[in-house]
């Protein structure tokens, strides 16, 4: 009796204890943006409970919970910050409106694009893969060769280098992994394309910026070439090229945290030489070594440590004949040996702070003889930097660091009367620091302001330069972008050694650009004013006496459009740059368009993956309105033309299995025999007329043959993304 | 009277452990059978959202992420826009990090992850290829080793082939073997547990009728 009295109480108890804990609280109300629209499917839930539903397609919620007491209910949403509210549950109904916040650093944000095209970073919306770099015809896997292909370059074909919206190919400058490289391009002969140092393959992102660069970028008055190089690998494997003009091998070694890879390539043009026919009166064709390797190693849960080195030695000799007797002649040997290395490291520190540096040192050496009389020249540099990086909100980015770049150059050569070794040298230390804040107001705007703060050791001054730029977003995809910015950079070596306070050049630019990625196509359209101070003038036109009196201006339109969805398995892109640019600098007697410059500039690019015969072919087709020279026969300085230059490139990579690829690719199919400039003579002939000799293409063709054979456990690797 | 108390307390503590018991495994039967048959993306992401609520209640239990994962690469699959799908990739891979955390060494995850990578190198073949084709390799292959039951790893690691040879446009052999171990695998599979993932048969017999 008593049991069952006390199984009663207790089942009422129970019954009670049932009562209470079910007492459900029903919560309704609407999840909404911040302009006060529904969102649909949001995940609406108390924390740590299975209670909770999603929103319908006007927003409206509603469910009902057993929790009681305080709780936090939460909120969340693909594109949006979690919501979190503290919710007492007391069985009494609850209504509330849940309001989401965008999160802004998402994919489909607004970004600046106002002079600059990235390629790579394979999330984001880009203007070029860093596949593509490699894959461009004409350029044979040169990054300045593809890149030449964009808008805002002018095509200068004996020289190889980028030449950026009127400016000198000096003041491109590249960056890998945030540091400083001198002498990024390797020796060429006489009107002969040089190449990149640094291949392709080796980076995951490239931004080529043609003008208005962050604040973190100094020492470049017209671009920023920016290579960020791959992390960690993810896989062994081995890499054999077959050359038409050499031989390469490489390897990659991955571990569980660190990867090391290796790469010896040699070249020696001469059997190519000996089947091709160049206008070049050779000794001794270019025979170039060069070995390169990288490291890569976790440090800690995400930082990660990046070592790159790379050793580079080149020789070659030739025959330079005179205008006037081409009998006569003068032997030119030349040796450059190179070393480049790099450390840059990179830690969060934690959710909101990240610090990243690095350490780069840049040695090269061209020993040159002239008929065995020698000249040599030498520049060394050595670049610190650390930048610290604050997420201040999900809206607010904040980045500040300085940096120390030291170089120190001499050259020398014999006089030919006194033989005395004569020199010339310079030791510059310049110190920066940058601050840089990258706001968004919205998904639709978003502006960065920036200031660089730079002291010179050589003029012993300090120089601040301010960058801003600003993003708009009116519509959903079509974005506008303005950049401004005040730039600096030394004088070129060859005129500082000559007299050390000489001032920087000076340039201030001024961008807008219209840019719109949708499905697969790119268009963008971009308008510029760019004005140069203090370039370096001759004093009365001696060489010997420089000083800071020149000024120039350059202004343009370009526009690019890439499709690779119209038509299936192609690719294609075209760009067209529209430049006029004077300057009054050097031995200029008055404002004249330079030589490197031409008013038109065209290119289209097309790439076709043809499955039948497993191979992926190239086109590029280039061209230039013709570029002036000097003819001292003409009165009127830099009036003469040019004739214009075409050039039409073929490449095919074919694949027969999927560890072999041969690849082929030949400049110049037309045979276009291109004229660069001429070279007069230094003195009027018996009739008063200076003669002259035509700066052409030392070959009509540049043919390029290779097989790519990769080793790997993983057969499904190939080296297609390195061509 | 002591016993009666005991009994009762008993009853009361096992009413409550097989009501939780009852109600994870009810939700979730439910649930993954909605992400398997959804007709709609509406459908998966409401069933996502109930799987991941549920993971944040049974902080012991893999399998709500792991099936909001693979809810989020099935809505991923059915999007178009490539940034779309990736930030939808993104999610996944938010879910099976939660998963990994819990069972660093379930063959099944593992190979999850491996599939979030191959549908990423999917969205982009041409650029995405060297980086992703390894990574998809390596976890399919570390879950087949974990479990060489795994017929999901096999079938996976069988597409991965496929598409390769079809790029190169190579024999298919070597993916068609894969595919045939992958469906020996499936006819031994016996599933631990109501609630373990039964999916992926169908990718094999889809592959079966390419390969003859």
């Amino acid at each position: 009796m008593r049991t069952t009295n006390l199984i009663c109480i207790l089942s009422f108890f129970y019954l009670f204890i049932a009562s209470i804990a079910g007492a459900q609280t029903t919560i309704s109300g609407k999840v909404v943006d911040e302009k006060g629209e529904g969102v649909p499917g949001a995940n609406i839930s108390i924390k740590d409970s299975y209670d909770g539903t999603s929103s319908t397609a006007d927003g409206s919620f509603a469910f009902k919970t057993d929790e009681h007491g305080s709780k936090v209910l939460e909120s969340t949403f693909i594109g949006y910050k979690k919501f979190q509210q503290s919710i007492e549950l007391t069985g009494k109904s609850v209504v509330l409106t849940v309001t989401l916040k965008e999160e802004i650093n998402q994919l489909d944000a607004v970004t600046i694009s106002a002079g600059s095209f990235t390629a790579g970073d394979e999330k984001r919306r880009t203007i070029l893969k860093a596949v593509d770099i490699a894959t461009t015809a004409g350029a044979t896997a040169d990054i300045a060769g593809a890149l030449n292909t964009l808008p805002g370059t002018t095509k200068v074909g004996e020289s190889g280098r980028l030449f950026v919206r009127g400016g000198d190919s000096n003041e491109t400058r590249t960056f890998i992994d945030g540091m400083v490289v001198l002498d990024a391009y390797g020796p060429s002969a006489p009107n002969t394309p040089s190449r990149g140092r640094f291949l392709p393959f080796m980076f995951k992102g490239t931004s080529f910026s043609t003008g208005g660069y962050s604040a973190e970028y100094g020492q470049a008055l017209s671009s920023a070439l920016v290579l960020n190089s791959k992390d960690k690998a993810e896989a062994n494997q081995t890499d054999i090229g077959i050359l038409s003009v050499g031989a390469d091998v490489a390897h990659t070694q991955v571990w569980d945290r660190s990867s090391i890879s290796g790469k010896v390539q040699y070249t020696n043009i001469r059997p190519y030489f000996g089947l091709m026919d160049q206008r070049v009166d050779w000794i001794d064709p270019p025979v170039s070594f060069q070995a390169s390797s990288a490291y890569r190693v976790q440090v800690g849960k995400e930082g990660l440590l990046k070592v790159f080195g790379n050793f580079n030695h080149s020789t070659f000799a030739l025959y330079n004949h005179d205008i006037d007797q081409p009998s006569l002649t003068q032997r030119m040997d030349l040796t450059n040996i190179y070393g480049y290395g790099n450390i840059a490291y990179l830690q969060p520190l934690n959710e909101k702070w990240s610090v990243r540096g690095g350490l780069a040192y840049s040695h090269n050496e061209n020993a040159a003889m002239f008929d065995f009389r020698p000249a040599t020249e030498i520049e060394k540099g050595l670049h610190s930097k650390l930048v610290l990086e604050h997420t201040v909100s999900d809206k607010v980015e904040l980045r500040f660091g300085g940096e120390i770049l030291g170089r120190n150059y001499s050259a020398s050569r014999r006089d030919e009367e006194s033989l005395l070794i004569l020199s010339q040298s310079f030791n510059e230390t310049i110190s920066a620091s940058f601050v840089e804040v990258e706001a968004f107001a919205s998904k639709q705007f978003v502006a960065k302001a920036g200031a660089r703060l730079e002291h010179n050791s050589l003029l012993n001054k300090i120089a601040l330069d301010p960058r801003l730029s600003l993003a708009w977003r009116p519509g959903k995809q079509g974005q506008f972008s303005i950049a401004y910015g005040t730039f600096r950079q030394s004088a070129k070596n060859q005129y500082l050694r000559v007299n050390n306070d000489l001032n920087n050049e000076r340039a201030e630019h001024f961008i807008l650009n219209y840019q719109i990625i949708n499905n697969n196509r790119t268009f963008r359209a971009e308008t510029y004013y760019k004005r140069y101070y203090d370039l370096v003038k001759f004093a009365n036109l001696d060489a010997t006496s420089l000083n800071n009196l020149g000024s120039g201006y350059a202004k343009g339109v370009e526009v690019f459009w890439r499709d690779n969805k119209s038509i299936r398995n192609v690719d294609y892109w075209v760009s067209y740059s529209l430049l006029d640019t004077k300057r009054d600098y050097l031995n200029f007697p008055s404002m004249a368009t330079p030589s490197f410059a031409s008013k038109h500039n065209f290119s289209i690019v097309y790439k076709h993956f043809v499955k039948v015969i497993k191979s992926q072919l190239g086109f590029t087709y280039s061209y230039a309105s013709g570029r002036p020279y000097y003819n001292p026969n003409n009165p009127a300085f830099n009036s003469d033309h040019t004739p214009e230059y075409h050039d039409l490139s073929a490449n095919v990579a074919f694949l027969p299995k999927n560890w072999l690829i041969i690849y082929a690719s030949c400049t110049n199919l037309l045979g276009r025999d291109n004229i660069f400039g001429y070279n007069y003579s230094a003195t009027p002939d018996s009739n008063g007329v200076y003669a002259r000799n035509a700066l052409r293409q030392p070959a009509a063709h540049l043919l390029f043959l290779g097989v790519f054979i990769t080793l790997t456990k993983n057969k499904s690797v190939n080296q297609l993304p390195n061509l | 009277m002591k016993r009666a108390i005991l009994i009762l307390t008993f009853a009361t503590a096992t009413m409550v452990t097989s009501a939780n018991d009852s109600k994870y495994f009810e939700t979730m039967a439910r649930n993954i059978q909605q992400v398997y048959t959804a007709q709609t993306s509406d459908e998966i992401q409401q069933a996502v959202n109930i799987l991941d609520r549920v993971g944040s209640a049974e902080k012991t239990r893999w399998e709500p992420y792991y099936y909001a994962s693979f809810g989020y690469i099935m809505l991923a699959n059915r999007e178009k826009d490539s940034a779309k799908k990736d930030a939808y990739l993104d999610q996944a891979q938010i879910e099976i990090d939660k998963a990994l955390t819990i069972n660093p060494n379930e063959s099944e995850i593992v190979a999850l992850q491996g599939f979030i990578h191959m549908i990423r190198l999917s969205v982009d073949p041409a650029s995405r290829g060297q980086k992703y084709s390894p990574l998809a390799m390596q976890f399919l292959g570390k879950a087949a080793a974990i479990n060489p039951e795994n017929p999901r790893a096999l079938a996976m690691m069988a597409q991965m082939q496929l598409g390769t040879a079809r790029f190169f446009n190579s024999p298919v052999t070597e993916a068609c073997a894969t595919n045939s171990r992958a469906i020996e695998k499936f006819s031994s599979y016996k599933p631990e547990n109501p609630l373990a993932p039964v999916w992926g048969k169908g990718m094999t017999e889809d592959m079966l009728k390419q390969c003859k």
